[in-house]
């Protein structure tokens, strides 16, 4: 049986670390790990998405399948809403309502929806709001948001809390190390309903 | 390996930073993949075991020594990745670089994961000496972007003496010699094609007879994951192919489906040795594949999988906030210039609000194309806009042919010091080598002295009306002119000023700031808006503002 998780975000969120680390921990509680994602564009502020899978089992398929994912994370609420549909029946969709306009809606004369909430619900079992944001910039860096949303994930996911703290430590100097485990306590505590499985 | 060559290109950009920081040997990032190539065939002929690696219109670049080294052949080990990008993520393109395995005659390895690409490498240099032949180890966007787990035997560090023999009947391609090598090379083939039969690169798991699929690469897990059940030929060494034991299996299953990325490479092989491999949807070769549309694959279709809702507003990758390109488009587009362009991050200047670059071929090309669109019109009616990496990598050529052939082409050099849209790697005019040690620094504008051009300034881009001025004066001139735009790139020099906001009651709502496609700048209902937390202090939007709306904050 193999868990499926869907990451996204638009580029400079970290996205991309914040698989990595899930991807680090995954291993280091004994799963076999396949994590896999699209890179140049991140910067630039496009759409960013990683997939990471795991099982104790062998994962053959680096992608998850179309409607498969158990959980769909996002750090922004366009690209949750534009990534909704990977979720399948029953799952969670956990989400910041942070909205950051793309180009195209800033010059481009679109309109940014304003019923997201309401479509997401529609792909999803549960959906559930974190203040990832707002949270990290309360903790004084707002950068950490992605690692507050890493926590709140961590409530749903078979995965050891030691993991991913260990896997936090892996990833980054000691110096940031601290206020990104705050980061995390945080984050895991929004969602602290023990809906993990 | 000794030797590491190579020129930043998704998704092979990661693997020669990667190597250098484990110490291995002498890693560098070449002049282009040509220059690469090149120099790991002299590594090569010193004894040295070397790795070039690319992505796949790299190797189009390389392409001039890869067929002739086919003939050579090496000494030390020599490794080519080639990585390829289906449904061009961040190409020009998508064709499979497996074709030129094919038509240069070298043996080629897909691996399906991490654990297949540590493990091919390795064999790789094995196989290259023992048979006297350059490996192409090709991968997908899928299989260089996953992490999968590796598990490493104990590093060996292998003392390799290097000797320079005088071999010229082996490489020196006069017809004379070249003749000989060229049989001796088809011997070697013809080995290799028995070493296929037996080499456990390619491996068979027995599963369900009804249904037999032969696949490489990142299809493999897909297959696996979709149809676990099957019979299964797993292709690890694509070239040459294993005849007698494809038809073996072919024998054995009642059904034989290929499934490939990018297709249908393998599929026509396949046919070419007589096996009947079901005919696919055309539509297969385009485009990544994915558990999905592997499915769809086996049960004879082209599946598109289920979208996301169609109304959402795209979200396309833009120039950074206070990115130094964005003035230079600004000027470009007020003076209604047909801007032949390159490849790079300001290649996003085509996008709607800049949309101020109309062309994009490959590495270099617009230089080209300014050049043959002035000479037909005997006058500029065409700037060409280039990045500096990529001027180093394949504008040179093209600009000491302006020099040289005297078309009135004014040439935009847009130096930001890096190589930035790959990830921000060094190059022979940033003064820092791979592992950002000094180096000597190319002079860009020395370079275009040198090729007899005069008319050439250096401007910064932090400054809209002189980009203007230097631009005017370039197009009023009565020769080739080039205008370097010099400032390093935003996410390198990380130095910001005091965001920039905007005085609701000054501001007449016109529009200008808006038409930057900044992205700190947004509007709420149709009134600007900065972004004081994205916003780096560039200054721009305040001086395309007519009212003075647009000011400074305190520090």
């Amino acid at each position: 049986m193999t868990t499926n998780v869907l990451m996204t975000g638009v580029g400079g969120q970290g996205i991309l670390t914040a698989s990595a680390v899930l991807s680090d921990a995954a291993l280091l509680a004994g799963y076999d790990v396949k994590k896999s994602e699209v890179h140049g564009m991140s910067q630039r502020g496009g759409s960013v998405e990683s997939h990471v899978r795991f099982s104790a089992e062998q994962v053959h398929s680096p992608l998850i399948a179309w409607g498969g994912a158990d959980v769909v994370m996002a750090l922004e609420l366009l690209e949750g809403l534009r990534s909704a549909y990977w979720c399948r029946p029953g799952g969670v969709i956990l989400f910041d309502e942070r909205r950051i306009l793309p180009s195209t809606v800033v010059a481009g004369g679109l309109q940014y929806p304003a019923d997201c909430l309401e479509r997401l619900a529609r792909h999803a079992g549960t959906t559930v709001v974190v203040r990832a944001f707002t949270i990290a910039r309360e903790l004084g860096e707002p950068r950490a948001a992605n690692v507050v949303m890493l926590g709140a994930l961590s409530e749903f996911l078979p995965v050891a809390e030691e993991a991913y703290r260990e896997a936090l430590g892996n990833s980054m100097k000691s110096k940031a190390l601290d206020i990104n485990l705050r980061a995390f306590d945080l984050g895991r505590a929004e969602t602290g309903t023990g809906a993990g499985e | 390996m000794d030797f590491g060559s190579g020129y930043p290109g998704t998704p092979s950009s990661e693997i020669l930073p990667a190597l250098a920081e484990l110490g291995v040997g002498h890693v560098e990032w070449s002049v282009n993949e040509k220059c690469a190539l090149e120099a790991a065939v002299g590594a090569s002929l010193a004894g040295a075991r070397a790795l070039v690696t690319m992505k796949h219109v790299g190797l189009n670049v390389a392409a001039d020594p890869f067929f002739t080294l086919a003939y050579t052949g090496v000494k030390g080990g020599l490794v080519v990745v080639s990585a390829d990008d289906p449904d061009m993520q961040s190409s020009q393109n998508e064709h499979d670089s497996r074709h030129y395995a094919r038509a240069a005659q070298v043996p080629m390895l897909e691996p399906a994961d991490s654990q297949d690409a540590a493990d091919f490498v390795r064999q790789a240099y094995e196989l290259s000496e023992e048979y006297d032949l350059p490996v192409l180890l090709r991968a997908t966007t899928r299989i260089c972007h996953s992490h999968t787990p590796v598990s490493f035997g104990p590093r060996e560090n292998i003392a390799r003496g290097y000797e320079l023999a005088k071999e010229p009947e082996k490489y020196v391609m006069i017809p004379g010699y070249a003749r000989k090598r060229n049989a001796l090379r088809l011997e070697h083939w013809h080995e290799l094609m028995t070493l296929a039969e037996t080499t456990e690169f390619n491996r068979v798991e027995k599963g369900d007879e009804r249904l037999g699929i032969v696949c490489s690469g990142v299809a493999y897990q897909y297959a696996k994951e979709v149809a676990p059940e099957a019979s299964f030929f797993k292709i690890g060494m694509t070239w040459p192919l294993p005849r007698a034991r494809l038809h073996e299996f072919a024998a054995g299953v009642e059904r034989l489906v290929v499934v490939e990325e990018s297709g249908p490479f393998l599929a026509h092989a396949l046919r070419a040795l007589g096996l009947s491999v079901e005919h696919l949807p055309p539509t297969l070769a385009l485009g990544e594949l994915s558990p999905g549309r592997v499915a769809g694959a086996i049960a004879g279709e082209d599946r598109q999988g289920p979208r996301g809702d169609s109304d959402l507003p795209p979200r396309p990758p833009v120039l950074c906030p206070g990115c130094p390109h964005r003035a230079v488009f600004v000027a470009l587009r007020k003076l209604k210039c047909f801007v032949t362009g390159d490849i790079g991050c300001y290649t996003l200047g085509t996008l709607p609000p800049l949309s101020a670059l109309h062309t994009c071929l490959c590495m270099g090309a617009g230089i080209g194309q300014a050049h043959g669109i002035n000479t037909v019109f005997g006058e500029t009616r065409s700037v060409a806009v280039i990045g500096d990496s990529t001027f180093v990598h394949s504008g040179i050529t093209g600009l000491i042919n302006i020099a040289y052939n005297e078309s009135k082409s004014v040439v935009v050099i847009l130096d930001n010091a890096t190589t930035a849209m790959t990830g921000g790697q060094e190059h022979p005019a940033t003064g820092r080598t791979l592992s950002g040690k000094p180096a000597r620094k190319l002079s860009l504008e020395g370079l275009c002295r040198a090729a007899g051009i005069d008319n050439v300034v250096v401007v910064d881009p932090v400054d809209l009306a002189n980009v203007e001025t230097a631009l005017q004066k370039a197009l009023d001139s009565d020769g080739p002119a080039v205008v370097i735009a010099r400032r390093p790139c935003v996410l390198l020099s990380r130095e910001r000023s005091a965001p920039y906001s905007v005085d609701a009651e000054v501001c007449v709502e016109c529009g200008q700031c808006l038409r930057l496609g900044c992205p700190a700048i947004s509007s709420e209902d149709g009134r600007p808006v900065i972004d004081a937390g994205l916003c780096t202090g560039c200054g721009l939007c305040a001086q395309v503002c007519p009212t003075d709306a647009i000011t400074q904050d305190e520090e």
